[in-house]
């Protein structure tokens, strides 16, 4: 018992401790963790960049989102091309964005496509190593070089035309008018701006400008400022209009075809079922446990209830009917009983009143006297108490929390009602469960305390995904579960 | 092996790890999404006691449940009464799932020894449906070849007989049932497993890190150099 009932803390019990602190910033609204949903967020291209354009040969709209090209007689080589302000987005399953082509002149050349930022913005996208484009005069794809593969169909003046990137499948894909034209692997690395090329070089041109010219100049424009009107000219679409092509539903397609792929791998069928009893034996969901079992043996066929690992089983059910118990009394808010309880069954784990666990069932107790209204118990206690942890300045942000309840005259409607929802409850109950399960003699990992096998999977799949993503160049979905929760798969 | 794999090793792995936002609650309602599409309602309802998870309404379960027993115990005409009395949309806009229940009828008058009985009703409820749709014929030739055996245990069709033909139509029946009620008929953890699986083959392809390998102890291995 000697060790047990020692002062100092346990690596456990610090490892368990600051593991249940961290998921109750976690949960917090004013401790300043972002949600993971916005730490995925990014900026999306929203116009054309003006400042890096090919200056002369292309000529960007008040609103940044037309191009043309103002310039005659100009070599071949001249093309005017134009990169969005901002790479298209990447940590997510795709990225899209449209031109529609207003005027191609009468040889005009149009192109849409993908570079990166080292690119030589007077070559069409496509020609140069590192780029792709979708060109308009031939209907071809090039891609690295200046020979174009066959792709698709021409477009001119009136198409509607899309680039996008499939970062599943880690490739480009083209529509035109609203249907996949198709697309094409991309096979260099890094992030890419969606980028618009103009090309005109006709001497029929020229006449054609004239007329536009003359009928431009009688009216007072403000375009007029800028000397040469457009003639060859397109709108670019970064998704603040609605989008000619159905991207949804392009998205639920590609997605059912990675869903299929992951349907396909196969899985021992009570593999579910093991996981989920393993979750109820962690946590002490204790009843649910029984029910599971007894419905688990009339199912037909019946489940399998032999474990594999029969001393991994024990560890498991270590103090169930205990676990289960405290488990129970703080969900219902008796924070009295269960101290007293664990100080009956588990005095090592209450000896040190200053212990991260005593101090989660402390802030329990302060928070349930302010969930009954009984504001000046709440106070008393709080002086009392809350100066035990003096010596440990890094909860302070906790006990701050807990404190500024007082405040509210409805604190369940205030930033700090967090600490009133079933889940603060349910934290400090799983807390409670994990130190118990660091009692049992064979445990010598910490983590086998705090994570279930479902929790383990979990942050398994998440961290395989993010590796992978930081591999190939920031590319790809995160795993969410919350989006899977959300997910509703039609049939 | 390529040289060019990233070697992660178990302490850089775990530190990944820890890093991951993993929320109880959303594993809650992981687990209370496999007990209600499984159909455990006994054990749902003392989850949401027992965890504060809320989960939809029990009774459909309830019901569901009872239907997909029906038909497990081979109950056939109570399973059809019972998902009329459920809705009767289910099977009047799902024919294929109808002519199976009617079809699994049919197998439980055979295995019954109902002779005239199940030819009378392959004559008169199966053969027009059979009419309708060649697959459906097939089918339906297949069942009534039953009858031609003396000894169907040992006959080219016996795996009609077996048990497993009544949990296909069950399944069938339950996954009709939860469409029905804009509910999944997968629960997500099986899917979430295989998606641990696919997303450990992915990450293959790039680095050699610690993978999990036993689903049943999710335990992490050493890296394999």
């Amino acid at each position: 018992m000697s060790e047990a009932t020692s002062r100092s803390q346990s690596p456990a019990t610090d490892l368990i401790g600051s593991y249940f602190l961290h998921l109750w910033r976690q949960n917090s609204k004013t401790l300043g963790l972002k949600p993971e949903e916005l730490e995925e967020e990014e900026e999306l291209p929203t116009a054309l960049d003006t400042v890096k354009s090919s200056g002369g040969f292309s000529f960007v709209g008040p609103d940044k989102l037309s191009v043309s090209y103002p310039n005659v007689n100009l070599h071949g080589h001249d093309v005017g091309v134009v990169q969005a302000n901002r790479p298209a987005p990447s940590k997510r399953f795709l990225y899209y964005f449209e031109i529609r082509v207003k005027n191609a002149g009468a040889k005009g050349q149009v192109a849409i496509g993908f570079t990166t930022s080292a690119f030589t913005l007077k070559r069409q996208p496509g020609w140069e190593a590192n780029s792709c484009g979708y060109h308009g005069d031939d209907g071809l794809l090039y891609h690295g070089h200046g020979t174009g593969e066959a792709f698709g169909p021409t477009y001119t003046t009136g198409d509607t035309v899309g680039g996008g990137i499939n970062y599943a499948t880690q490739e480009f894909f083209f529509t035109k008018n609203g249907v996949l034209v198709g697309s094409v692997y991309k096979d260099f690395k890094g992030s890419v701006f969606p980028t618009v090329s103009v090309h005109s070089q006709s001497e029929e041109y020229v006449s054609s400008r004239n007329i536009f010219l003359s009928l431009l100049l009688s009216l007072p424009c403000l375009l007029c400022v800028h000397a040469t009107p457009p003639l060859l000219w397109m709108a670019v679409n970064f998704g603040k209009e609605e989008f000619v092509f159905d991207l949804e539903a392009y998205e639920a397609e590609e997605r059912a075809k990675q869903q299929m792929k992951i349907d396909n791998i196969s899985i021992s069928q009570d593999a579910s079922h093991g996981i989920v009893r393993s979750y109820l034996q962690h946590y002490g969901y204790e009843e649910t446990l029984n029910l599971f079992d007894i419905a688990g043996q009339s199912t037909i066929p019946p489940i399998s209830l032999v474990p594999e690992n029969g001393s991994k089983e024990e560890d498991v059910m270590y103090a169930l009917n205990q676990r289960n118990i405290l488990r129970q009394l703080i969900r219902y808010g008796e924070i009295d009983d269960t101290f007293s309880k664990l100080h009956e069954w588990y005095p090592q784990i209450v000896q040190d009143d200053t212990s991260t666990v005593c101090i989660l069932l402390h802030c329990q107790k302060f928070i349930e006297l302010v969930r009954v209204g009984k504001l000046e118990e709440a106070i008393l206690y709080g002086r009392n108490d809350f100066a035990k942890f003096k010596g440990r300045s890094e909860l302070d942000d906790i006990v701050k929390d807990c404190a500024a309840l007082l405040a509210y005259e409805q604190p369940l409607k205030s930033s700090f009602g967090y600490l009133l929802q079933e889940s603060q409850r349910e934290l400090v109950a799983d807390a409670v469960n994990a130190m118990i399960l660091s009692t049992n003699p064979n445990v010598k990992d910490a983590t086998f305390c705090t994570h279930s096998d479902l929790e383990r999977l979990i942050r398994q799949i998440s961290a395989c995904v993010l590796e992978k993503r930081s591999l190939n160049g920031d590319h790809g979905e995160a795993f969410l579960l919350s989006k899977i929760l959300k997910s509703y798969k039609k049939v | 092996m390529a040289t060019s794999k990233k070697l992660i090793t178990k302490q850089e792995w775990e530190k990944k790890l820890a890093d991951v936002k993993v929320r109880k609650e959303e594993m809650n309602k992981l687990v209370m999404n496999f007990l209600v599409t499984e159909g455990y309602v006994e054990a749902a309802e003392k989850f949401r006691l027992e965890s504060g998870t809320e989960h939809i309404d029990l009774a459909t379960i309830t019901d569901r449940m009872a239907v997909k027993k029906a038909v497990q115990s081979g109950n056939v005409v109570d399973a059809i009464e019972k998902v009329n009395d459920l809705n009767p949309e289910i099977l009047d806009t799902n024919p294929q799932l109808f002519f199976h229940l009617q079809q699994q009828r049919l197998i439980e008058l055979i295995r019954d020894g109902k002779v005239e009985e199940a030819l009378e009703f392959a004559q008169e409820e199966l053969a027009p449906r059979g009419e309708e749709n060649q697959s459906f014929l097939e089918e339906l030739e297949r069942t009534v070849a039953l009858l031609a055996f003396e000894d169907v245990t040992n006959c080219p069709v016996r795996d009609l007989l077996d048990i497993s033909q009544r949990l296909k139509t069950a399944s069938e029946v339950n996954a009709a049932i939860l469409t029905s009620q804009s509910h999944e008929k997968d629960p997500k953890l099986p899917s979430l497993l295989k998606m641990l699986i696919w997303a450990q083959n992915q990450l293959d392809e790039k680095a050699t890190y610690p993978r999990i390998n036993d689903l049943s102890t999710a335990a992490l291995e050493d890296p394999a150099v």
